[in-house]
């Protein structure tokens, strides 16, 4: 479903991504691991379509198609989604307004009719209980005054609500309580389908004993420095990145 | 002229012209006028000597009329006509209109329905609103497209009144379109303005605000949304004149072509005007390279203990939240009006009135569509 090869990506002057690779097929589950400044968020961004990131090397095909080639809504279009790691607070936009704008352009964009006010209101509604998220958190402005745990929930919110074909969640467990992170990974594990990827970026082993992935990417300066199994995540729980970092990439 | 003026009238007039005379049509070397060169905007026609229209439609209940062309100007329009206000174009309307339009609201009366008011065609006009003790009302001014208007408006808050006002001015190329409104605010009285403005040639509404008695208010608001090289200015002067007196004023502006948004406002808390409360914030998102935002919030303080915040920002649609909701499948053009809209949205919230408070609204969508 998603082939990154060889991916140099810039910011400015500064390379940022130097040649990463990695695949995902269509039904699973692959985590990404990093220390901080690695690059993590940067290719969550460059998979979005964010603009000011260069690709100056390598491609990226999702569904036979060269990504990189379409703007970031028609990527939303064809099943792209990317759980922010710092959701963005638009003031004067309220959620629900926004979620209903979202949903119907990606239907709009896929030939599907628009949704009625009503119907989208239900959907919400129910995908906004199993998450516990308020009904007056809809009618505030987006994530406006949200607490880090809220915001994280209302991406999650969206992932359900849109039903992505890839969905990148970009530490969507950071700063989420205990009981948060059930709900967020029973979110994740619902949506877990056969015609379905997931790219998972996490610091913490934790979020994977309740999603387990299929495999784990070490992500490192730019590139993939290390990968595994499951058992991966445990061993650099105990270990730290220092020992990977070490041995030549 | 007419003759049947009674002469206290007369002499208001007589000061005003030699004011008049002494200033001329404004050019950009009047301070007030820095941004906004009326005499260059009108060129070899000037400001001549027609006289405007107005127009009230279906004159709600509780609301005196009196038409300003006419004998026998009645007592209230006698005592408050040409009384406030020297401001250059409002000298200039009071030498050169004949008429205009009086209205009155009678103590404690409450007007349920909106007063519409509008001026239009070429010329010089006069208005005059007198609400008088506790009285409420909403008056909604809808402003006609002509080569050049100038409407000299008084507005007489007496104690405890309360007024909204709504002022929207249509999107026009060539159109001149001054308005000076000046107002007298009594204790307790409230006023609020909220003036929409899509642009012309020239386009400025100017006013001139005197806080009188304890308590009195002022909220004003305003937004604009310009294309082309349309211009909109909107200039204020809030005077508190007695203490405890609270201003507020949230001014928006989106800009995009070679148009050019202007927002000068200045806020004199007067010697012994204690306890008094102002606020002023103008704000301008700018689309082009081309486009320019003057925003010029200014202070002048006499008296003490008094709490006065202003600020001005100029800058352009935010990156990351337009890539946040492109992101989520909202096209780029829609998702700038929306960026964009939820800029304004703060001060047209600002609006009470529901059906004005949509009425703005739907027109802003319909200019932000044009321009985003
Ligand atoms: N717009 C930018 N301009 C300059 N440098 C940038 C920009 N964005 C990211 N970087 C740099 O790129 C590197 C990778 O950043 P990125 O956010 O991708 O890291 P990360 O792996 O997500 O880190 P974390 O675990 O802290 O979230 C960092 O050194 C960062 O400072
Ligand atoms: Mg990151």
């Amino acid at each position: 479903m998603l082939e990154i090869k060889n991916l140099h990506v810039s910011v400015g002057d500064k390379e940022i991504l130097k040649g990463l690779t990695l695949s995902i097929k269509a039904g699973e589950v692959h985590a990404i691991m990093g220390p901080n400044g690695s690059g993590k968020s940067t290719l969550s961004y460059v998979l979005a379509g964010r603009a000011g990131y260069d690709i100056t090397e390598g491609s990226i095909t999702y569904n036979g198609e060269d990504l990189a080639a379409l703007v970031p809504e028609v990527r939303a279009a064809r099943g792209v989604f990317l759980a922010m790691q710092y959701p963005v607070e638009i003031p004067g936009v309220t959620t629900m307004m926004f979620l209903k704008t979202a949903l119907n352009s990606q239907r709009r964009a896929r030939g599907e009719s628009d949704l009625d006010a009503v119907a989208v209101l239900k959907l919400v509604r129910a995908k906004a209980k199993t998450l516990n998220v308020s009904e007056e958190m809809l009618k505030r402005a987006l994530n406006v005054g949200f607490s880090g745990g809220e915001k994280k929930r209302l991406e999650i919110l969206q992932m359900a609500l849109f039903e992505p074909k890839l969905a990148v969640l970009d530490e969507t467990d950071s700063g989420l309580d205990i009981d948060a992170l059930k709900l967020v990974a029973e979110g994740v594990n619902t949506l877990r389908d056969p015609s379905r990827a997931m790219l998972v970026i996490t610091h913490y082993q934790r979020l994977l004993d309740y999603i387990v992935p299929d495999r784990i990417h070490v992500l490192a300066r730019g590139r993939i420095v290390a990968e595994g199994g499951k058992e991966l995540a445990l061993e650099l729980e105990a270990k730290g990145y220092e020992h990977i970092l070490k041995e030549p990439a | 002229m007419t003759l049947a003026l009674p002469s206290t009238i007369q002499a208001r007039k007589a000061e005003a012209a030699t004011i008049f005379g002494s200033h001329g049509v404004p050019t950009r070397r009047v301070e007030e006028w820095k941004y906004s060169d009326l005499k260059v905007a009108l060129g070899e026609a000037g400001i001549g000597t027609d006289q405007a229209l107005w127009q009230v439609d279906a004159l709600p209940d509780g609301v005196e009329m009196f038409d300003l062309s006419r004998d026998g100007a009645p007592d209230w329009v006698q005592k408050h006509f040409a009384t406030a206000g020297r401001n250059i174009m409002g000298t200039a309307s009071l030498t050169l209109s004949d008429g205009g339009v009086a209205l009155r609201i009678a103590k404690g009366a409450q007007v349920s329905a909106a007063l519409k008011l509008a001026f239009h065609g070429n010329g010089h006009v006069r208005g005059l609103l007198v609400l008088e003790e506790g009285a409420s009302l909403t008056l909604v001014e809808s402003v006609g497209i002509a080569d050049f208007r100038n409407v000299g408006f008084e507005i007489v808050l007496g104690e405890g009144a309360s007024l909204e006002h709504v002022r929207i001015s249509p999107r026009s190329g060539d159109a001149v379109l001054v308005e000076e409104a000046s107002l007298r605010i009594a204790a307790g009285a409230r006023y609020r303005a909220h003036f929409a403005g899509f642009g012309s040639k020239l386009s400025r509404m100017e006013l001139e605000i005197a806080l009188e008695g304890e308590g009195a208010q002022a909220h004003l608001s305003g937004v604009s949304v310009l294309d082309g090289k349309r211009h909109s200015d909107v200039t204020t002067h809030v005077i508190h004149r007695h203490g405890n007196t609270t201003s507020t004023q949230l001014f928006k502006h989106v800009a995009g072509g070679y148009a050019r948004a202007v927002y000068q406002g200045k806020v004199t808390v007067a010697k012994g005007a204690d306890g008094s409360d102002s606020h002023q914030s103008a704000k301008a998102l700018l689309l082009s390279e081309n486009a320019e935002a003057d925003l010029k919030p200014e202070l002048e303080i006499f008296a003490d203990d008094v709490k006065c915040a202003h600020g001005a920002a100029v800058g352009d649609l935010d990156a990351e939240s337009l890539f946040y909701l492109r992101a989520r499948g909202i096209p780029e053009a829609e998702a700038r009006g929306l960026l964009l809209q939820a800029f304004l949205e703060d001060a047209v919230a600002e609006i009470v009135n529901t059906d004005q408070r949509e009425l703005v609204r739907t027109e802003l969508l319909t200019a932000l569509k044009g321009i985003a």
